[in-house]
């Protein structure tokens, strides 16, 4: 068994405000017939794909298992199917998993989320909390995060005007990036008069509707070159859970995405966050997180990331180069863009956004309120 | 639409779908507390000490069942956390805007997420002081507490103006006109029933050639001005002294002034200097007096 998980190949479709001319058995098919294309993998037992990964939520879907939904557009029929119910980008780790363990040589990942199909995102999140004591007070991602943010805010010198750099900031990646959400552009000066929904969180600090699928194909090293010349290697990966009650956790201390990235950076050898990575992909589902996750990463000194934003860093250290989850990539599939965004980078595939040389990166995403857990993946187009 | 998609149908669905939840033995425990007793109740780990509102059976850091460590908690507390929602959505609660706020609550040490109301939105802060108001209503879930209020720390009097807050220049009046019942009244107070005051007849034959208030009568109209403007409630005067210019007719109007002229630094304490006037604009009386101000924040 070698040390080393290769992605092979990515696919995914545009991300899109509204697919409603598509279900999401169709956008999951799209990426997978550009995996078989891609790779000529196959389904063969002794040699091709024997276990599928598929990442999906039950309430943004309206049916629970929600998997069974579209197994037999993902090829995930007689044989082995898990689903992931967090980000996606857990389904990356759970497949280094299968390789490094042995049980699996060839794993297809597949995620979709149709954020569109309900009448309120809010109210889909509002049913993540318990019964008893959060949910009937309405609570849900947006204003659990806005307890979040005003709190950071004031801890790390972050601005109204710092969130307006930052959103105009993505709005702009995200127009050179061919896969992201085609969103109007706007000025710094348009997202603070943007009204606020949870101060001190604008409606422009909040990513938008959006809808999206994605397939990757990994497989351990020894077989990557029977289905791609640029494999990229996932040689860290840590993720860890915070408390449930918002009241348990001290809220900015980045507590469970510091001990995610630990794990991550020992697994892969970072010593030196700031400097060892050529690009950085942040899980920013409203604009406060970007330097709040570049705090807990270490890309960001703690407690300084107005002066982080202020510095010029996010263009200096590649950070969300693609636009970010701000630009639009939906829930359950935040950081699965992320490492999208930095396979992509790393097989030199990215267009327009390229950064030449990029030979290591860090994806990061985050799964519920106010980033209650959070996964660290180190990538890396090299052999260590 | 496009000619191109009028073949393409979208389904109309919605998922609704009646539950029954058990609370479980901790949360049924705390919700009937609340329900029947109007009290919020907490678990105490034992080994870090840690009180945790909502309750749960076992400390998450030192992996100890604490599920029969029981403890009152306040129906106070502290915001330590606000956002203001602006959004309307159906699982909401009310009409936005409201605040919901992380409540710590006196003896706890987990911030309780909970409905503030009481004060405008442009003043809400983290640190204010709340109290819950239970429902009319038992709705058998967290609702029973209906919100928290936030408690008025102002206090129930306006003090004065302190040392610190007292300039030289600054001044206040109170004007009154002076009447017989005022007159009849005063002596009644003083005891000092002297004809000149009450005897008319009696009066003629005096200098002034009838009847004149009490000297201390329109003195007197200083004390609203130095305890009640300035420097104002909470004040002392130790020392008052006073010349009368002219004598005070029935039916004057007088208006008693009273002026900082001197700080005196050591003792913390204000010279002022006090004038009364009648209608005409006639010097009644002059004088000047020692002012203690009052302490700040003495409440």
């Amino acid at each position: 068994m070698s040390g080393k998980v290769a992605v092979c190949a990515v696919a995914q479709i545009k991300n899109e405000p509204d697919i409603w001319y598509q279900r999401f058995q169709g956008m999951l098919l799209d990426c997978f017939e550009s995996i078989i294309s891609q790779t000529g993998v196959t389904f063969d037992m002794e040699t091709g794909i024997r276990n599928i990964i598929t990442c999906s939520d039950d309430v943004f879907d309206a049916r629970t298992i929600s998997d069974n939904g579209m197994t037999d557009a993902v090829g995930a029929h007689f044989r082995g199917e898990e689903k992931i119910a967090q980000d996606g980008i857990n389904g990356l780790g759970y497949a280094m998993a299968c390789i490094l363990s042995g049980h699996d040589d060839v794993v297809l990942l597949m995620g979709h989320c149709k954020e569109s199909q309900s009448e309120s995102r809010n109210m889909c999140t509002n049913l993540s909390f318990d019964p008893f004591f959060c949910r009937p007070l309405g609570m849900d991602f947006t204003n659990a995060s806005a307890f979040q943010a005003r709190a950071y805010m004031n801890k790390s010198g972050v601005t109204d005007d710092h969130l307006a750099k930052i959103v105009a900031r993505s709005r702009q990646m995200g127009a050179k990036n061919p896969f992201a959400r085609k969103n109007n552009p706007i000025s710094e000066q348009d997202v603070l008069n943007s009204p606020m929904l949870a101060d001190p969180i604008r409606q422009l600090h909040q990513y938008p509707v959006t809808d999206w699928a994605v397939g990757m194909l990994i497989c351990c090293e020894a077989r990557a070159h029977e289905f791609t010349d640029t494999p990229v290697f996932l040689t860290g990966f840590g993720n860890c859970m915070d408390s449930y009650f918002l009241g348990d956790r001290e809220l900015t201390s980045n507590f469970a995405l510091k001990k995610a990235a630990q794990r991550a950076f020992r697994m892969a050898g970072i010593s030196d966050p700031k400097k060892d990575f050529d690009i950085a992909e942040l899980n920013d589902a409203i604009a406060y997180q970007l330097p709040m996750w570049a705090e807990g990463l270490g890309l960001a000194d703690e407690g300084q990331g107005g002066k982080w934003v202020d510095s010029g860093a996010l263009d200096a250290q590649h950070v969300n180069l693609s636009g970010g989850m701000l630009n639009g990539n939906p829930v359950m599939l935040g950081g699965l863009a992320r490492a999208t965004e930095a396979i992509l980078q790393l097989q030199g595939k990215a267009g327009d956004r390229q950064v030449e040389g990029a030979k290591k990166a860090v994806a990061h995403g985050t799964t519920g309120p106010a980033g209650q857990h959070h996964s660290v993946l180190i990538l890396e187009n090299q052999g260590v | 639409m496009s000619t191109a998609i009028s073949d393409s149908f979208v389904v109309q669905g919605k998922l609704a779908l009646p539950y029954q939840y058990f609370a479980g033995r901790t949360g049924s425990r705390f919700i009937i507390s609340l329900r029947d007793e109007k009290k919020i109740r907490g678990l105490k780990c034992d080994k870090c000490g840690k009180i945790f509102v909502p309750p749960r059976a076992s400390c998450e850091t030192c992996i100890v069942d604490i599920s029969e460590n029981w403890v009152d908690v306040k129906n106070t507390g502290v915001v330590t956390g606000f956002t203001i929602i602006r959004y309307k959505e159906p699982h909401q609660l009310m009409e936005p805007p409201y605040i919901l706020g992380l409540i710590k609550l006196d003896g706890a040490d987990t911030p309780l997420a909970h409905i503030v109301k009481g004060v405008a939105l442009s003043k809400m802060e983290t640190g204010l002081k709340v109290k819950a108001v239970f429902a009319k209503k038992t709705t058998g879930s967290i609702m029973d507490i209906d919100h928290f209020q936030v408690l008025d720390d102002k206090p129930k009097f306006e003090m004065g103006y302190s040392y610190d807050e007292l300039e030289i220049g600054m001044s206040a009046s109170f004007t009154k006109t002076i009447s017989e019942t005022d007159v009849y009244l005063f002596a009644g107070i003083s005891g000092d029933f002297n004809p000149m005051h009450m005897n008319e007849e009696f009066a003629k034959m005096t200098p002034f050639g009838t009847r004149i208030a009490h000297g201390a009568l329109p003195q007197s109209l200083i004390a609203p001005v130095l305890g009640m403007k300035l420097p104002g409630l909470g004040t002392v005067i130790p020392e008052i002294t006073v010349r009368f210019k002219r004598p005070t007719y029935f039916g004057d109007t007088i208006t008693a002034m009273g002026e900082v002229v001197e700080k005196l630094e050591k003792k913390r304490w204000v010279r002022m200097e006090l004038r009364w006037t009648n209608q005409k604009d006639e010097l009644v009386a002059e004088g000047s007096c020692l002012a203690i101000p009052p302490m700040p924040f003495n409440k």
